[in-house]
């Protein structure tokens, strides 16, 4: 098994060793880490930093050379950001690093994607994301929007007052894999049930995983309301949507 | 801008809310000798008390995660309304209510619209709250909720016997809100919440708090009972959150001369950072050199005279001030400076200028 000194890159050494507790996770990263190239481990470093115009940079060199846009995306982008996750779970940086982090993950996307997507490989995934009905609060459902985005998720955003029939003609014709919403009252918070009671009229439900979030809502709320799964924060929302995604292929 | 001598800062005291937490491994939340979780207060008589988390509480994911709504667990024990829980329940809030006054609060806000998702218990417990804090307070209630039937509820269990009531609040999109205020005589505070949706910039701000105030106005409410709420969004987020909601104070301050009150949530700049203290305090001074006269703020940690009275010229003020007016992307600077533990304020000895 992996040891962390065989673990290449140093900036990255010390963000293992200091930050991360838990043994799986510490397990995980090294594992991930020893096997990746040195180039995408300094991008991978470049993005914990929240370096965008050195993330700019090392990707776009790295395809010069030849490098595959999936491996970057996955051994450079991905992990690195997979380590911001960690450190914003426990505490250890703070939003607007969050988000820092998010925009150097974004000008690394902004080379993938035109590549991914001429070669015909499907974006990570498809979501549709708003604020219920009667709610204007939509902060936290645009930072969700920043890092699904920079996570290589195309959102299309519905904004803020969605009524049950705008969430489900924007998944009908997006044919999107998620559906996000999001409440901050305790007024609104009902809506996301009534709409999700609406794709089950519509026979839409078994067709989109639906995620909701919000400061008054909780994951007994989500579970009553029949969603399939909540998200307390951005970089939450970011992982569970990728865990529904794989939820969805195992079924099919 | 800045407060005359003879104008007076209005504080509205927001700590009996139900979105409040202490945290489970922070320092008020202690294990007693037979094992019980409890969060620990001094009462009115300043002698130590202890309110119980229950085993309910215990299954919820706030808890679980480290979060415990301590004045939610008080507004249930008080209302089950039997033994020594309730007695309490009744007790923190009592304790909660006299140190908010003691540090200056002139009005208490009262929301609890997280006690339960279903409309009634809502207004249940605002009834409850109600009739319970306008029995011990000396100061006037804001009465807060997002639902206009808890305003309502609350509007007609209170009087204006302790001052006249603060309804929390009208914006366009709750015009009808305006009316309550007519009906029971009370003050209003109308936000910059646009119709459709929440202000992106200074000029949707004073142009949708205009609105609103015009309709007050209109409605014949008068401009000394207006509280405007410009509406405060994190900085942790745009840079420029700090900026849109200070140049809509200094516009509208501008426009509507000094009977009208400016006021605001000033603690929501500091979401997603630590010191919030510092950030809040040196936000809440920005406010007022734009020309605010209030807030809704915790006077117990914000106590509003020793907040005015802060070192502008002290390093952790500067650099609070450069994130919050939008010169520090990001808030690198800000946190670069937390992490070096710079950010600590010295205590200002009494007496020394």
């Amino acid at each position: 098994m992996p040891e962390i000194t065989d673990v290449e890159n140093e900036f990255i050494r010390e963000e293992i060793e200091e930050y991360l507790e838990q043994p799986n996770e510490i397990e995980r990263a090294i594992n991930t880490f020893s096997q990746i190239s040195s180039a995408m481990q300094e991008i991978a470093a470049a993005l914990i930093d929240g370096d965008h115009h050195t993330v700019d940079q090392l990707t776009s060199t790295a395809l010069e050379e030849g490098t595959d846009a999936l491996e970057i995306m996955d051994d450079g982008l991905i992990a690195g950001m997979s380590i911001v996750g960690i450190k914003f779970r426990e505490n250890f940086i703070f939003v607007p690093e969050v988000l820092a982090c998010a925009r150097a993950m974004k000008a690394g996307m902004a080379y993938i994607e035109p590549i991914l997507s001429a070669s015909g490989i499907e974006p990570v995934g498809t979501v549709v994301m708003g604020t219920v009905k009667g709610d204007l609060h939509d902060i936290g459902k645009n930072l969700c929007i920043m890092m699904l985005r920079g996570a290589g998720f195309v959102v299309h955003d519905l904004s803020v007052d969605t009524s049950e029939d705008e969430f489900i003609d924007a998944v009908e014709e997006y044919d999107a894999d998620l559906l996000g919403m999001s409440a901050l009252l305790t007024t609104t918070m009902p809506n996301m049930g009534k709409t999700i009671e609406a794709f089950i009229d519509a026979d839409l439900r078994d067709d989109v995983k639906i995620m909701v979030g919000g400061a008054p809502v909780t994951q007994e709320f989500a579970d009553d309301m029949g969603a399939d799964g909540y998200g307390k924060d951005a970089v939450e929302c970011v992982e569970l949507s990728k865990r529904l995604l794989a939820e969805d292929d195992e079924e099919f | 801008m800045g407060l005359d001598d003879d104008s007076k800062f209005i504080t509205i005291g927001e700590n009996i809310h139900t979105t409040r937490v202490v945290r489970r491994k922070g320092k008020l939340v202690n294990e007693r000798s037979n094992g019980d979780e409890a969060v620990r207060y001094l009462d009115v008589n300043k002698k130590r008390r202890y309110l119980v988390i229950p085993e309910k509480i215990k299954q919820t994911q706030d808890y679980q995660e480290g979060r415990v709504k301590h004045i939610t667990i008080a507004i249930q024990s008080a209302m089950s309304g039997q033994g020594s829980e309730a007695d309490e329940g009744m007790k923190y809030l009592c304790s909660l209510a006299h140190r908010q006054i003691n540090a200056g609060a002139d009005f208490l806000d009262l929301n609890v619209d997280e006690i339960s998702v279903k409309p009634e218990e809502q207004q249940t417990a605002m009834q409850w709250i109600v009739q319970t804090i306008q029995s011990i307070s000396t100061v006037p209630l804001s009465i807060d909720s997002s639902g206009i039937d808890t305003l309502k509820v609350g509007l007609e269990t209170s009087s204006n016997h302790q001052g006249r009531v603060l309804l929390n609040s009208a914006s366009l999109e709750r015009l009808d809100a305006l009316d309550l205020v007519r009906q029971h005589d009370t003050q209003v505070i109308v936000t910059a919440a646009g119709e459709a949706g929440m202000p992106q910039n200074s000029d949707e701000r004073v142009a949708n708090a205009s609105q609103i105030v015009e309709n007050a106005l209109a409605k014949g409410i008068s401009i000394g009972d207006i509280f405007i709420d410009p509406l405060v969004f994190p900085i942790s987020v745009d840079a420029e959150f700090g900026n849109h909601c200070l140049d809509a104070i200094r516009v509208l301050r501008q426009r509507y001369g000094n009977e009208i009150n400016i006021t605001g949530g000033f603690s929501n700049v500091s979401f997603g950072l630590p010191s919030r203290r510092l950030i809040n305090d040196v936000f809440i001074n920005l406010a007022v050199d734009a020309g605010a006269d209030s807030g809704i703020i915790d006077p117990v940690t914000s106590k509003i005279q020793n907040v005015l009275n802060i070192d502008q010229g002290s390093r952790p003020y500067q650099l609070a001030k450069e994130m919050l007016l939008g010169s520090d992307l990001y808030c690198k600077n800000f946190l670069r400076a937390y992490r070096k533990g710079e950010l600590q304020m010295q205590k200002q000895v009494k007496g020394e200028e």
